[in-house]
């Protein structure tokens, strides 16, 4: 098959093959909604001739299938050339996630019996909440990938995540909050890390604060942005600006900035896809290399980027085991993993206190980034009002807009404790699930986008 | 396994296990994408995809099962089945029975006869074309030829038997400009018919990108605000789950309960538009015949969206707006062709009444800020600053924050600029449309 993929004169071939099966159940106010079942089966096929690449894919693993899908690779190179090169060896390496209880093993009961938990805490929390919505995902993608450098790799990769959503209602208005945790491990996962309860209070909580919330003013000024999800703003303003895809075609900001200064002196970061069972961890990336901690920013000064084999190539740079993919309908390219601002040395306390007025983002909601400019905005899921650096009110609708490059110069605080938040991540290689985090920080300033007039 | 062979032994199974129904979804198709920079293939990719889903009424309830392994049906039938017996709602979801169908003529897309090397050419030429253009444009960050094709076949114990096979072409180009130290990026895509028009594509595309060069944020406040076709359908799909009947049922929607009520100003009137020439489509994805319906009109609610099971709920007949984004998902509820209607105005008219205020020709962060359950927007935003109906110099760096029903209540004037956005879980048109306030965060 490899050997059908170079004819055009291809120097690297790849193979990826997955089976991944997948249940996904939905329950509203305690009630099953709806209850899936799929499975994925496919496999794609990648051709590289220096930086050219091609890719095709098919959901027929046959033998034929195989070869008519890697011939059609060659043929995005060009016309047959020549036999490829000499004999490849392969050495297989299988990887596994350790799980105590599979997927496989448990049935729909087990998993609504913990879905029912949250949706019993949400309602319970308020009488303000009218609606609670809980989604169920776990998952086990199956994966085998072979290349002309010799890869060998088979990988079992296990995840679960639960998604619960409180909206909170009162005079026509509604208001919704919500905690998703999720990790690589398997079911036990509700019995050792995730505590379902306390994610329902926090979504409920969130509904009912944010449903008493006035409208955010709007200004610039600075803002506190919490741990944990607060890492988003990194991983959109900057993680996808030190990506290959950006960098290795000249679209970043960051782009020959190597060794020299982007940010604040008390701002280090960090992509390390090695944590056992975080969600945004791999045993192995797409191309069958190992992941890495990969130290991006130290003190303030840029250090590394996330580079894949064809980014390796544009760049001239090792590969930094950061290759990923949704699944075989998609060619992998550099992607984040566990992506996050390191622990710093500021009080928690201290940095609210000492910021006047300006926003603590408490909660940030999801953002998007144009790579280009590096210009960013993200929603504030959950905010307060700062004055004279105490919390005077809770605020919604508020945005945060900027530029990457800009906002990482302007941090003057991080404070002592990291922690992460699982989400979904969309690039040119589909949606994987990926980790933000950074420690409670400050942002000298930042734009403020809003409805409201001035909190009394 | 073929999949006639397939579907066959799986309707039996499910029979023989006490189903009361099953039906299969089957999909299968083919697309091709390629991307060029650098006057060089970058991204090329060729597939050929198919995948079968079951579902089941089994005890009152439905379960869902699918696969892309077409080859142990009974397997499949017992994880719907499983599925289905953990369901706890009442609600009962029918499946369609044998219907009668408009024929549907779709034309073509532009690319369906075109080689692989001339779609091939057709990316290298859209590329340049933009390089050419303008000497400020000093690359192009994307650039992409797109062609699908694919079929479905849907098919129930009850008879239902409904097949259509349709194929898609769209070319869309981001290149980006230059002046200084500035950047600006630019966007357009050709779809359909159109998907070959590689100058008209590039030329958008590019003054598109330069227009905004020199752009500055305005002061905080509220503006009037002339939105431009791209951005009330960036809007229109945002909030289209607020027209949902399952949305409205789960009191997730404002519009829960509206039905005959003045829901927006009497200037607007929306469409559902299934057999607008853009995406004709002859029945929904529960095999429901599709019909042409006023969903807003001159103001007042005339109907949520339905599918089998909310109508049912409701006591009302479905509109042939269920949903199927892959054969994978289950059955929810969309629009077919969401289409704003026009006024008389044109651009430059709309301009000259707006006076003072703002254009806004994008929006961003669509998948982060709104709430479709309050209806509520904050996004990111760039545009014009209009003064006494001229077009004073560009904005960017700007948010705009609304609310979606409030936003259609202050419409006071329609463009007859209807444009169709990229379609994205549904199609959408608008022309530009005046309204009255929006709160603009500036610096």
């Amino acid at each position: 098959m490899l050997a059908e993929a170079q004819r055009s004169g291809a120097d690297y071939a790849e193979l990826f093959v997955e089976d991944t099966q997948s249940s996904r159940i939905e329950m509203i106010d305690g009630k099953v909604e709806s209850a899936n079942y799929a499975r994925l089966c496919g496999a794609g096929v990648r051709v590289l001739l220096g930086t050219k690449s091609a890719y095709a894919y098919s959901a027929d693993t046959s033998e034929r299938a195989l070869l008519e899908t890697a011939r059609a690779a060659a043929a995005a190179l060009g016309e047959a050339k020549h036999a490829p090169n000499e004999a490849i060896f392969l050495a297989q390496t299988r990887h596994t996630t350790p799980v105590l209880l599979p997927f496989d093993q448990i049935g729909n009961a087990d998993r609504v019996r913990v879905m029912r938990e949250g949706a019993r805490v949400m309602k319970a929390a308020s009488s303000e909440v009218t609606q609670a919505l809980v989604r169920y995902l776990d998952q086990v993608q199956r994966v085998t990938i072979v290349s002309t450098d010799g890869v060998f790799v088979s990988d079992e990769r296990p995840r679960t995540r639960i998604f619960l959503q409180a909206v909170a209602m009162k005079n026509g208005e509604a208001q919704t909050g919500y905690d998703g945790p999720g990790c690589c491990r398997g079911f036990e996962a509700y019995r050792d890390v995730i505590d379902v309860e306390r994610s329902a209070q926090v979504a409920a909580d969130m509904a009912v604060t944010m449903l008493h919330a006035p409208e955010c003013p709007a200004g610039y000024l600075p803002v506190v942005i919490d741990g944990g999800f607060g890492g988003v703003i990194f991983h959109e303003a900057c993680g996808h600006s030190l990506e290959a895809t950006a960098v290795g075609r000249n679209n970043s900001v960051f782009c020959g900035k190597l060794n020299t200064k982007i940010a604040a002196d008390c701002v280090s970061a960090v992509d390390d896809g090695t944590f056992p069972g975080e969600w945004g961890s791999i045993n192995v990336d797409d191309e069958g290399g190992a992941p890495k901690r990969n130290l991006l920013i130290e003190n303030g000064i840029l250090k590394g980027y996330l580079i894949d084999k064809l980014g390796s190539r544009r760049m001239d740079m090792p590969s930094t085991g950061s290759s990923r993919r949704q699944g075989y309908t998609y060619a992998p390219t550099s992607r984040m993993t566990n992506t996050f601002i390191c622990a710093g040395t500021d009080d928690e306390e201290e940095m609210i206190a000492s910021m006047g007025e300006g926003l603590y983002a408490k909660k940030m909601g999801g953002g998007s980034v144009n790579p280009p400019t590096g210009e960013f905005n993200f929603t504030v899921a959950e905010g307060y009002w700062v004055r004279n650096g105490k919390i005077v009110s809770p605020v919604r609708g508020a945005t945060l807009i900027g530029k990457g490059s800009e906002v990482l110069q302007k941090i003057d605080r991080v404070g002592k404790t990291m922690w992460m938040a699982p989400g979904m991540c969309g690039s040119l290689s589909g949606t994987v699930p990926t980790n933000v985090g950074q420690p409670r920080l400050r942002v000298s300033g930042i734009t403020i986008g809003g409805k409201g007039g001035a909190i009394e | 396994m073929t999949y006639p062979e397939f579907s066959k032994q799986a309707m039996a199974y499910a029979a023989e296990q006490g189903c009361a129904a099953c039906e299969l979804f089957y999909a299968n198709g083919e697309s091709f994408e390629v991307n060029a920079n650098d006057g060089e293939i970058d991204r090329y990719s060729v597939s050929r995809e198919a995948g079968v889903s079951v579902r089941v009424s089994l005890g009152g309830h439905e379960g869902y099962a699918y696969t892309e392994a077409i080859g142990d049906p009974e397997r499949l039938v017992d994880h719907a089945m499983d599925n289905a017996l953990c369901i706890d709602s009442e609600d009962e979801h029918p499946m369609q029975t044998k219907q009668a169908y408009r024929a549907i003529t779709r034309e073509d897309s532009a690319l369906k006869d075109r080689s692989e090397s001339d779609r091939i050419a057709l990316a290298k030429q859209l590329e340049d074309l933009c390089l050419k253009q303008d000497p400020r444009v000093k690359r192009v960050v994307y650039c992409s030829v797109e062609y699908g094709a694919g079929s479905v076949v849907m098919e129930n114990s009850l008879g239902l038997c409904a097949e259509k096979s349709s194929n898609s072409s769209v070319i869309y180009v981001m290149p980006s400009v230059q002046a200084g130290e500035e950047v600006q990026t630019g966007f357009a895509f050709r779809m359909g018919g159109d998907a070959a028009d590689a100058e008209g594509c590039a030329k958008e595309a590019v003054e598109d990108a330069l227009s905004k060069l020199g752009g500055s944020p305005v002061d905080s406040g509220c503006y009037r605000v002339l939105l431009k076709p791209y951005a009330m359908c960036d809007l229109l799909s945002a909030f289209a789950s607020m027209f949902s009947a399952d949305e409205a049922q789960k009191g997730c929607s404002l519009l829960a309960g509206k039905e005959g009520q003045l829901i927006a100003n009497e200037r607007v009137t929306l469409w559902d538009d299934p057999f607008n020439p853009v995406a004709p489509r002859a029945f929904d994805g529960e095999g429901t015949p599709c019909e042409t319906k006023v969903v807003i009109q001159n103001g007042e609610l005339k109907t949520l969206l339905h599918n089998l099971k909310t109508a049912k709920k409701a006591g009302l007949q479905s509109t042939g707006n269920a949903s199927r984004r892959s054969a994978a998902s289950t059955v929810g509820i969309a629009p077919s062709v969401f289409r704003l209607e026009c006024g008389g105005a044109t651009y430059d008219a709309l301009l000259a009444e707006l006076k003072d205020g703002l254009v806004i020709s994008e929006l961003e962060g669509l998948h982060a800020g709104v709430d479709a359950v309050s209806g509520d927007f904050s996004l990111k935003a760039s545009g014009f600053l209009v003064e006494n109906g001229a077009v004073v110099r560009p904005v960017s760096n700007i948010t705009v924050a609304g609310n979606f029903v409030a936003l259609l209540k202050h419409v006071f004037a329609l463009g007859c600029d209807l444009r169709y956005s990229l379609p994205h879980s549904g199609c959408y048109a608008s022309p530009s449309v005046l309204v009255n306030e929006l709160t603009v965060a500036g610096c």
